[in-house]
Parts: structure tokens; sequence; C-alpha cells
């Protein structure tokens, strides 16, 4: 600071000198720690000791929308319903496979076997939620399906594709959004079995198109890492198969 | 615990006594985020995923699991005729993945300043690269089905590698998307090689369950069966508090009789310790 206070005439000293002196390594230090300090400043503003200036309002899970939506809810409430709808639509996906007559067989034994595991993940969540957040867990939902969606094994097989990668995009891209260790515990036990049974099914479709890659928008990608989509993205696919107006911006927003 | 606190934690963490190696810092990363995470681990998690590993001890144990999966399908791939030729592009393309995941960690260490782990000498009989002890995994690069078995085992503890390390590695947000990613594949691969067991007469499904013919084996390769598919078979699932999700009372499934354990255990996928990972991947080196 005492630079400040020399003669004028200093500077013209100081321009003279080439822009490019090089920093020498003591003071590139001085600068980063200087930037390391600043940053830490920083921080300290930011921490959530600190009050917050603004609270957000964010929905309760299972509350209607201004627009009439129903609200998947905020942070992990959000993320928990969040699963807990599209483990409903894949449930009462496979209960309708089970108790039809298109599959038959050791197929149709697995697909009552997957729509035990989907009840199972369905039951699972509405229990976990109404135990932590009472009042919030949303309400069951009436799916819908393109008609002769249950017609043909073809079809069967190809929407069951679509759910299970689905699925997998929707836990792999949610992980991050889950704040408490136990839910991720969780969600990480569920995703490996629907991914088994995305590699189950792309096999019956066609043997050995398990976590096929190459186009990483439909399968693994160049790094060796399975399908990711965001909520927005997943419930914009989804909700083609739920009558209800579904809205999942809060879903991992934290007060 | 929001990012912004977590970082906060780590600024306040005092450098261990002057100039700490980098390879240090790596692990202070782990210690802290760790203890950043919300509502006390111990508490919260299965046992099998209450680890305290360092995010250090993490990346190098998946780095190690890796390896030798990718080891184990490129010396398989090399056998003449192990392999139907009708298989073969779906272990070209597993091992593709393995290796995929293999550059991931590697770059994820090498990023954080660590050094490389040596490359251990793998020895897929069991004999742990000493002639005289006993062969545990008998003609698994030989006979197409004891290389299946192999595989099963190793993908599954993959899975399950992955599912308890994971937590471990969450004070990176990038490596810790790309590992739960990663972990999917891993299953995949499980489910693929399971579906290939069953096609060759094996009693086995693409998910672990109560159901599977046990993969016989002599006693001193017990650690991989552990790893692979022990206590598989629970039916606890989110404790929180010390409370479980009470399936026998709430589930509207369970009412209607035709849920059975069998496919409540099945419908979860267990997490493993490191402990456990690291007694059935010290088998082969």
């Amino acid at each position: 600071m005492s630079d400040n206070l020399q003669p004028r005439g200093s500077d013209d000293a100081t321009f003279a000198q080439p822009l490019y002196t090089p920093i020498k390594r003591r003071s590139f230090f001085m600068y980063a720690g200087a930037t390391a300090g600043a940053s830490a400043l920083v921080l300290a503003g930011c921490s959530k000791d600190s009050p917050d200036p603004v609270k957000p309002n964010l929905p309760n899970g299972n509350s209607t929308t201004a627009d009439g939506s129903i609200s998947l809810g905020s942070g992990d409430v959000g993320v928990l319903n969040y699963a807990y709808a599209l483990e409903q639509l894949e449930a009462d996906f496979y209960a309708k496979v089970a108790a039809g007559s298109v599959l038959s067989g050791a197929e149709l034994a697995y697909f009552q076997q997957v729509a035990k595991h989907e009840a199972i993940h369905r039951d699972f969540f509405k229990a976990a939620i109404t135990r932590d957040a009472p009042g919030q867990t949303l309400r069951g939902l009436t799916p819908k399906y393109p008609t002769g969606t249950f017609d043909t094994r073809t079809s069967i097989l190809a929407t069951a594709k679509a759910f299970e990668d689905l699925g997998v995009s929707a836990y792999n891209g949610a992980g991050k959004l889950i704040k408490n260790a136990a839910y991720l515990v969780i969600a990480g036990q569920i995703v490996s079995v629907e991914a088994r049974h995305a590699a189950y099914i792309r096999d019956l479709i066609a043997p050995g198109t398990f976590a096929e890659d190459g186009n990483a928008a439909t399968s693994v990608n160049a790094q060796g890492l399975d399908l990711v989509m965001t909520p927005t993205a997943v419930l914009a696919t989804a909700q083609a198969f739920i009558t209800e107006k579904l809205d999942g911006s809060s879903i991992g927003v934290n007060a | 615990m929001k990012l912004i606190s977590l970082l906060d934690h780590l600024a306040a963490t005092p450098p261990a006594g002057g100039a700490a190696p980098r390879r240090a810092l790596l692990q202070q990363l782990g210690r802290a985020a760790v203890a950043a995470l919300p509502l006390g681990l111990g508490a919260a998690l299965p046992a099998a995923a209450e680890t305290k590993d360092t995010s250090l001890d993490a990346v190098s144990q998946l780095l190690l699991l890796e390896r030798l999966v990718s080891a184990f399908y490129t010396r398989a791939l090399a056998v003449n005729g192990l392999i139907p030729a009708a298989q073969a592009p779906d272990f070209q393309r597993i091992l593709r993945h393995q290796n995929q995941h293999v550059a991931l960690l590697t770059q994820a260490l090498q990023d954080g300043g660590a050094i490389l782990p040596p490359m251990p000498a793998f020895d897929f009989s069991g004999q742990r690269n000493v002639a005289a002890n006993p062969v545990l995994f008998p003609n698994v690069l030989s006979v197409y089905d004891d290389f299946l078995a192999l595989a099963q085992q190793l993908e599954d503890l993959s899975v399950r590698l992955y599912k308890g390390q994971v937590f471990n590695i969450a004070y990176d947000a990038k490596l810790y998307k790309a590992a739960l990613r990663i972990h999917a594949v891993e299953a995949e691969h499980s489910a693929h090689v399971r579906g290939l067991r069953r096609s060759r007469g094996a009693t086995v499904k693409n998910w672990p369950s109560s159901t599977d013919a046990a993969i016989a084996r002599p006693a001193g390769a017990q650690a991989l069966a552990t790893a692979a598919t022990g206590g598989e078979e629970n039916l606890l699932h989110e404790r929180l508090a010390g409370a479980t999700v009470p399936f026998p009372t709430i589930l509207n499934v369970f009412r209607l009789t035709f849920v059975s354990d069998e496919s409540i255990a099945e419908a979860f996928d267990e997490p493993i310790s490191s402990a456990a990972a690291q007694a059935a991947l010290s088998l082969f080196f």
C-alpha cells in the first residue's frame, strides 16, 4: 500500500520496464496465496452457517401447483417422489404384462419376477416417504399407454426397454441431487437391479445388446459410462405415460 | 450438506505439518468429504457400506478391481477357442468398458497428484504366483463354463464394490457421477454373463437370488463368494435411526401374498465393504 504514497515520478520508471517481466517464483506464490485468501473470504460469505438472505418458497410433495400440476416436492423428498413416480409406472406396466397372455414360458416367468421387483420398489418408496415426510407422499398415479402396447411381444419388449433405460438414466442423474446418505445407498441398491433388468430385456430383444456402446445418446458412452438424464428430461419422457401432470422443477432443491 | 460448506471445511483444514505431499492432500480431501456427509454414515448405512476409506484408498481399490477384470478378459480373449465366436463380441465390448474405466480412474489419480499403484502380476489360478499353492480357480482360462463362473463373480463383486466405495469419492462431483454410471454398466455386464450361464444349463438368474446354484470352489476361495454375493439375502432396507422399512406389514404387495422374501432380496443389490473386497481381490495376485 505504501507504494501508492510514492511520488508520481516513480511510475515512469515502472512503465519503462518490459510488460513481460517474468514473475519470480516467490512472487507467484504470494499472488497464489492472496487468491486463496480471497477465495476463503468468498466461501466464508456463502457458508451455510450464515443466514440465507432469501428463503425460496419450495413446494411440498403432492401439492398442487398454480397450473394444476402435482408437485413432486423439493430436496430429498422431491427425489424420492420422483423415484416413486417412475416405480409406480414400471410396476403398473409389468403387472399388466405379468397378468396378460402374450408372453409365455420362461419369458413370462421372468417378467413376473421383474413385476415383483418393481412392485417392491414402488411400495418401498411409498413406505419410506410416508415415514420420513408424512403428508408429502405422491398420490397414486394413473398410467396410460399407447394403443397396442400390450398386444405383441415386440411392443411389450420395446416398452420394457424404454422404461428400464429411463429408470437407469433417472437414477444415475438423481444421485447427485440426494443429500441423505441413507437414501443414496438405497438408490444404489435399486439402480443396479434396474440395470440388470435393462440388460436382460435388451438381450431378449437381440442377444448381445446389453450395455451397448457406440451411441452415447442411447447406450454406454466412450468412457464406459452408462446412460444419464436430468429429472426434467426423464419427466418429459415419462409424462406421455402418466395421466396426471407432474411438476419436478424443485427436485433436489433445498431451502 | 451444501458443496460450499464442504469447501468451507476444506479451507479450514490446516495443512498436516509443513509441506504436505500431494498424496497426503488427496487423503485429506477424502477424509474431509466423508466427515462432511450428513447424518453420520455409521448410523445410516448398512454395515457393508460403512467403509472408512479415504478417497485415495477408494479410487486405488477400484483401479485394482478394473485392472484385474480387464486382465482376466484380455487373457481369456487371447485363448484360442475358449470363448465361442458368437460371444466374442460380447466380451470384447465388456473388456472395452473395463479398459475405459481403467483409463478414467488412472486419470483421476493422476489429476489428484497421486502416484499410480504398480500393476500387480495377476494370477487367475488362485495360486498367487507361487506354484506350491493350491489351485483355487481351475480351468478358468481353458473351459468356457469355468471362465463364465469366474466372470460372473468378478462382475457381481464390481457392482457391489462401486456401490460401497462411491461414498468415499463424493468429494469429487465429476468422479462421483462417473462412478455411479460405471456401477450400472457393471450390473449390465453381470446380468449378461448370468444369462449366458443360464443358457448353458446353470441355475442362475440375471440378478443375485437365493435360488442361484452356488458356484463350487475350494474353501480357500470363499472370500470371492463372500465378496460377490454374500449377504444378498438381506431383507432389511433403509435403516434410519435404527428403523427399517417394515416390509411384512407395510407393503401392499406383501398383503397380496404373491411376494416372497426371495423377491424382496432380489429387488435390492447389496454393497460390500472394502475389506471384504480386498480379501477377494488378493486371491488373484
